[in-house]
C-alpha cells in the first residue's frame, strides 16, 4: 500500500529537437520532503514546470492523488493542489503583497473584488509565516529576500498538498532560511508533499527525506537521505567524482594593486578601506544587503561616490563611469550575467569583441574580420569556452560558459583587477569548480581578483583573504588560514543599532 | 476622531495617486495664468466649452490608458474614429435611423478592437506593429464607405442624434460633458474594483508572472482593446454629431493626444502604473492649454509647440519624482 500523491511515469520533453526529459519517472509521497538534484540543464525545473502546467508533456503518464491527468495548465494545476515557487522571482512589481497573493484567483463579491477579505486573509498568512510585512506594501519597494518569502506565502495560501519549490534559498539570507525550514516542517507535519530543488547541498539535511537524481535529462535513481552521503549524491550528479570542491592553488603574494581609502557612497558603502594584492583573491563576505554589491558597484563607477580615493598600482585614478574603471583596468563580472553581463541574443564573438573594438578596427571604424577573429580565438582557447560556434548566440551557452565568456570578454584587455559578484549563484557543482579554476588563473597572471559570495564554504574554501561587511560597513578582516564560519558570521552581523530590518 | 484624517491618508497613499496630485498642482496655476490673461477664460460660457472640448479627448485618453496600463499601445484610436464618424454618417445620409447606426457602427468599430486584441496576444504581433496595421486599414474603412467623399449633411432626422451627443444640455452640463462622465465612472470602477481591472495591471506589470498565476492573458489584453475601441466609436459618433457630417480624416491624430492624456495623468507607457484620475487631469490639462491659448491669441502652431513641450516635461518631471523616491527608498533602507 503505497501514499504516493504524484506518480510521474516515463514524461519525455523535447524543445526544438533537443531532449530536455528522456523517460524520466519520480514519485512523492505526502508528509515527505523530496529533493531533486542534478546539474544545470539536467531538466529538474522542465519536469516541475510540467507537473505545474507551464509546460505540456510530449509522452508519458501523470497520476496525481491516484487519478489519471490529461494536460494541466497553471489554472488546472492550481486546482489539483500543485503549487510551485518559481526560481525566477514572478511578481507584479507594481502591485501590493495581497494583490500578488490573490493574483488569478481573486475572492470576489457580486463582480466586485473584495479587497477587505483578501486583505485579511493575506495578514493571516503572513503571521503565520512570520514575515513582518504589511499586505499593502507594493512588493516592487521590498528587497528581493522579502520578494521571496511573498513568493513562499502565495504559494502556501492556496492550500496547495504538493508544493514544489525551484530554489527557494538562492536569496535568502540564514535567518529567513531557518524560518522557511521551519515553515517547510511544519507544511510536512500537516501532509504536504514538497519537492525541494537547490544547488545547496548543504542545506539539505535539515529537511530532506529523499532524494532523486536525474542528469542530462535521465532519471538516475532516488535514494532514502539517510542511506547515502553529499559525495555520493554528487557523484550521481555529475556521473564523475569531484576530486576538490574548492581547488586552492597557493601563489606568492606580490605587490600591491588596488588601494581604496575612505570609500563614501549612500548609507550601504560606508568608509571602505581595503587593498589588494597582485597573486590573492579577496573574499567580501556578509548577509544579503550587507552592502556588498555596492562597494563592488561604487568602485567600478556605476553608483557615485560621495568621497574616497582609489589607488591603482601606486598612481591615484578617477573612477566616475565605468568607461573609466574599464581603461584603467578594472572590470567587473555582475551577479545577473544574462541582464548586466551579456548582450545574449548577439553572438558569442560579437560579445567578446565589444568591449575590444577599438583594437580591431582600422582608422576608419571599419572592422578588421582577420584580426577580430584572431582575438576571439585567443579568447575561447585561453578559457576553455565550450561552445558549438562563435556564431551562436550567447544565449546558448550554459551558465558556468556564460560567466566565463563575461570575464573573457575583459581580460583580452589585460586588465589589473577583475571584481566578481556572486559568481557561481544558481551553477552547479561541476560548473563551480570550474568557475574556481578561472579564478585560480587569474590570480597565477597576477592580477587582483576580488569577489563577492554568500555561500561562506566558498569564500572559505577559495579566497586568502575575506572582508566581512555589514551595514554598508568593514567590520572585520579575516586572514583565511584563522577564518571560520563562526567568525565571519560573528562579524556579519555586528550591527550598529538593534533594530530590526523591517520591510519597507 | 482623526477618521477624515485617515481618508485622506488612504486617498494619497492610493497607488498612483502622487503623480496625479503633482500634475494637479500643474493645471491650478495654468488656469490662473489664462484667466489673467484674458478673463473670459473664466466666464461661465467658456467654461462649458472648455469642459466639452476636454470630453473627447478625456474618453480616448480612458481608451488609451487602458491599454497602456496592459504594457501595449493602441495606434488605431484615430482612425477607429474617423471610422466611426464616416460609418455613422454615411448610414444616416442613406436613412437609416440613427439607433441602428450607431449599433452597426458600434459593432465595427469593436471588431477592430477584437483583431487588435487577438493580434498582439495570440498572434504575438508587436502592439505597435500591429495597431499601426490596423490604423491603416481603419482609415481605409474610413474613406472607401462613402465612395472616398465626405458625406452630405445627415440632415433634419438626426437632429435628435446630434443633441443626444454633443449640442443638448442636461441639468446645465453638455450632454458630451455627460457622456465623458459616463464612461469614466464605468470604466474607473472596471479597473479599480473588479477582477478584469486588476488582472490588467498585473498583466502589464510582468506577464510571466500572471500567466503563472492564471490570469488569461489573451481575454484580458483583448479587453483592454476593446475598451479603447469603445472609446474611439463614442468619439467618432460625437465628431459627426458636431459638424452634422462624416469628414474622413477625422479623428486624425488622435491615438497620440490619447497618449498625451495618458501619460501627463501619470499612466506609465510601460505598463502596470497609472490611474484614470490622471487621464482626467491629463486631458483636462490637454484642453486648458488649447482653450487658453486660444483666447490668448496664439496661433495654432504655437499652441502645438507649448503642448508637445508639457507632454515631454511632464514624462521627464515624472521620471525625475520617481527616481528620486527610489533613492530615498534605497536610503531609508536599513
Amino acid at each position: 500500500m503505497d501514499n504516493y500523491i504524484v506518480k510521474a511515469k516515463h514524461i519525455s520533453k523535447s524543445f526544438s529537437g533537443v531532449m530536455a526529459l528522456d523517460d524520466v519517472s519520480f514519485n512523492l509521497k505526502s508528509g515527505e520532503v523530496l529533493a531533486l538534484l542534478g546539474e544545470n540543464g539536467a531538466g529538474k525545473s522542465t519536469l516541475m514546470k510540467i507537473l505545474s502546467g507551464v509546460y505540456t508533456r510530449d509522452e508519458g503518464e501523470l497520476e496525481i492523488f491516484g487519478k489519471q491527468v490529461g494536460n494541466i495548465t497553471p489554472k488546472k494545476a492550481q486546482e489539483l493542489g500543485i503549487a510551485i515557487i518559481h526560481q525566477e522571482l514572478n511578481m507584479c512589481a507594481h502591485l501590493t503583497v495581497m494583490e500578488n497573493i490573490f493574483l488569478g484567483r481573486e475572492i470576489q463579491n457580486a463582480g466586485v473584488l473584495s479587497n477587505h477579505e483578501m486583505t485579511k486573509q493575506t495578514q493571516k498568512i503572513l503571521d503565520q509565516l512570520g514575515i513582518d510585512i504589511s499586505p499593502d506594501t507594493i512588493v516592487g519597494t521590498l528587497s528581493v529576500s522579502k520578494q521571496q518569502m511573498v513568493e513562499v506565502a502565495k504559494a502556501i495560501s492556496t492550500n496547495a498538498k504538493i508544493l514544489i519549490m525551484d530554489e527557494p534559498t538562492s536569496a535568502l539570507t540564514s535567518r529567513e532560511i531557518d524560518e522557511l525550514f521551519t515553515i517547510i516542517r511544519k507544511l510536512k507535519n500537516d501532509g504536504c508533499g514538497i519537492v525541494y530543488i537547490s544547488h545547496r547541498l548543504e542545506e539539505l539535511k535539515h529537511i530532506v527525506d529523499r532524494v532523486t537524481i536525474l542528469r542530462d535529462g535521465k532519471y538516475i535513481t532516488s535514494l532514502d537521505f539517510k542511506e547515502t552521503s553529499l559525495p555520493e549524491i554528487i557523484s550521481y550528479m555529475v556521473g564523475r567524482e569531484i576530486k576538490e570542491k574548492f581547488p586552492r592553488v597557493e601563489c606568492k603574494r606580490g605587490k600591491k594593486i588596488l588601494e581604496v581609502k575612505n570609500l563614501n557612497a549612500g548609507p550601504m558603502v560606508r568608509d571602505i578601506n581595503l587593498d589588494l594584492y597582485e597573486g590573492e583573491i579577496v573574499g567580501i563576505a556578509g548577509l544579503v544587503g550587507a552592502g556588498r554589491t555596492e562597494t563592488t558597484r561604487a568602485i567600478f563607477g556605476v553608483d557615485q561616490k560621495q568621497s574616497g580615493e582609489i589607488i591603482l598600482d601606486g598612481k591615484p585614478i578617477t573612477i566616475n563611469k565605468p568607461m573609466d574603471a574599464i581603461r584603467a583596468g578594472i572590470v567587473l563580472a555582475p551577479e545577473d550575467r544574462r541582464k548586466d553581463g551579456l548582450c545574449i541574443r548577439l553572438s558569442i564573438r560579437e560579445n567578446l569583441t565589444l568591449p575590444n573594438l577599438d583594437r580591431i578596427i582600422n582608422k576608419f571604424g571599419v572592422v578588421n574580420k582577420n584580426k577580430e577573429k584572431k582575438l576571439v580565438e585567443e579568447a575561447i582557447d585561453n578559457f576553455q569556452i565550450k561552445l558549438a560556434s562563435m556564431e551562436a548566440n550567447a544565449d546558448s551557452l550554459s551558465g558556468g560558459n556564460q560567466q566565463k565568456l563575461v570575464v573573457s570578454k575583459w581580460l583580452a584587455r589585460k586588465s589589473r583587477v577583475v571584481i566578481f559578484d556572486e559568481p557561481t549563484r544558481g551553477i552547479d557543482v561541476a560548473v563551480k569548480v570550474e568557475i574556481y579554476n578561472l579564478m585560480n588563473h587569474l590570480k597565477q597572471q597576477g592580477i587582483g581578483v576580488l569577489f563577492v559570495s554568500s555561500e561562506l564554504p566558498e569564500i572559505l574554501g577559495i579566497s586568502d583573504r575575506i572582508i566581512v561587511m555589514c551595514e554598508g560597513r568593514i567590520t572585520g578582516e579575516l586572514n583565511v588560514k584563522e577564518a571560520s564560519q563562526d567568525k565571519i558570521l560573528e562579524y556579519a552581523t555586528r550591527f550598529e543599532t538593534k533594530k530590526e530590518a523591517v520591510g519597507l | 476622531m482623526d477618521n477624515k484624517d485617515n481618508f485622506i491618508k488612504r486617498i494619497v497613499k492610493t497607488r498612483g495617486m502622487g503623480q496625479v496630485i503633482t500634475v494637479a498642482f500643474g493645471l491650478i496655476p495654468l488656469c490662473i495664468v489664462f484667466g489673467i490673461l484674458n478673463p473670459i477664460f473664466f466666464s461661465g460660457q467658456n467654461i462649458g466649452n472648455l469642459l466639452r472640448q476636454i470630453a473627447p479627448i478625456l474618453i480616448i485618453g480612458i481608451g488609451q490608458s487602458y491599454v497602456l496600463i496592459t504594457g501595449n499601445i493602441d495606434l488605431s484610436i484615430g482612425s477607429v474614429v474617423g471610422m466611426s464618424c464616416m460609418i455613422s454618417a454615411t448610414l444616416m445620409t442613406k436613412g437609416v435611423n440613427p439607433l441602428t447606426a450607431i449599433i452597426i457602427t458600434l459593432i465595427t468599430c469593436l471588431t477592430i478592437g477584437i483583431i487588435n486584441g487577438t493580434l498582439v496576444s495570440i498572434c504575438k504581433l508587436p502592439p505597435f506593429i500591429a495597431t499601426l496595421g490596423t490604423m491603416t486599414i481603419a482609415r481605409g474603412i474610413a474613406q472607401i464607405v462613402n465612395n472616398n467623399y465626405n458625406t452630405d449633411s445627415i440632415g433634419e432626422g438626426a437632429r435628435g442624434f446630434r443633441d443626444f451627443f454633443y449640442y443638448g444640455k442636461t441639468i446645465g452640463l453638455y450632454n458630451t460633458v455627460w457622456i465623458a462622465i459616463a464612461i469614466w465612472v464605468v470604466f474607473n470602477f472596471i479597473l479599480s474594483k473588479t477582477r478584469t481591472g486588476r488582472h490588467i495591471y498585473a498583466i502589464g506589470s510582468n506577464i510571466e508572472a500572471s500567466k503563472l498565476s492564471g490570469v488569461n492573458i489573451s481575454a484580458t489584453t483583448t479587453k483592454a482593446y476593446l475598451v479603447s475601441s469603445f472609446c474611439s466609436c463614442t468619439v467618432g459618433l460625437i465628431i459627426c454629431a458636431t459638424s452634422g457630417m462624416g469628414t474622413m480624416d477625422a479623428g486624425n491624430s488622435y491615438e497620440m493626444y490619447a497618449v498625451a492624456a495618458s501619460v501627463i495623468g501619470g499612466v506609465s507607457t510601460l505598463g502596470g502604473q497609472g490611474i484614470l484620475l490622471g487621464t482626467i487631469i491629463g486631458a483636462s490639462i490637454w484642453g486648458v492649454l488649447q482653450n487658453g491659448l486660444q483666447f490668448a491669441g496664439a496661433p495654432v502652431a504655437i499652441r502645438n509647440i507649448v503642448i508637445g513641450i508639457i507632454v515631454v516635461v511632464s514624462v521627464l518631471l515624472d521620471v525625475v519624482i520617481r527616481t528620486g523616491t527610489f533613492r530615498f527608498r534605497k536610503l531609508s533602507k536599513p
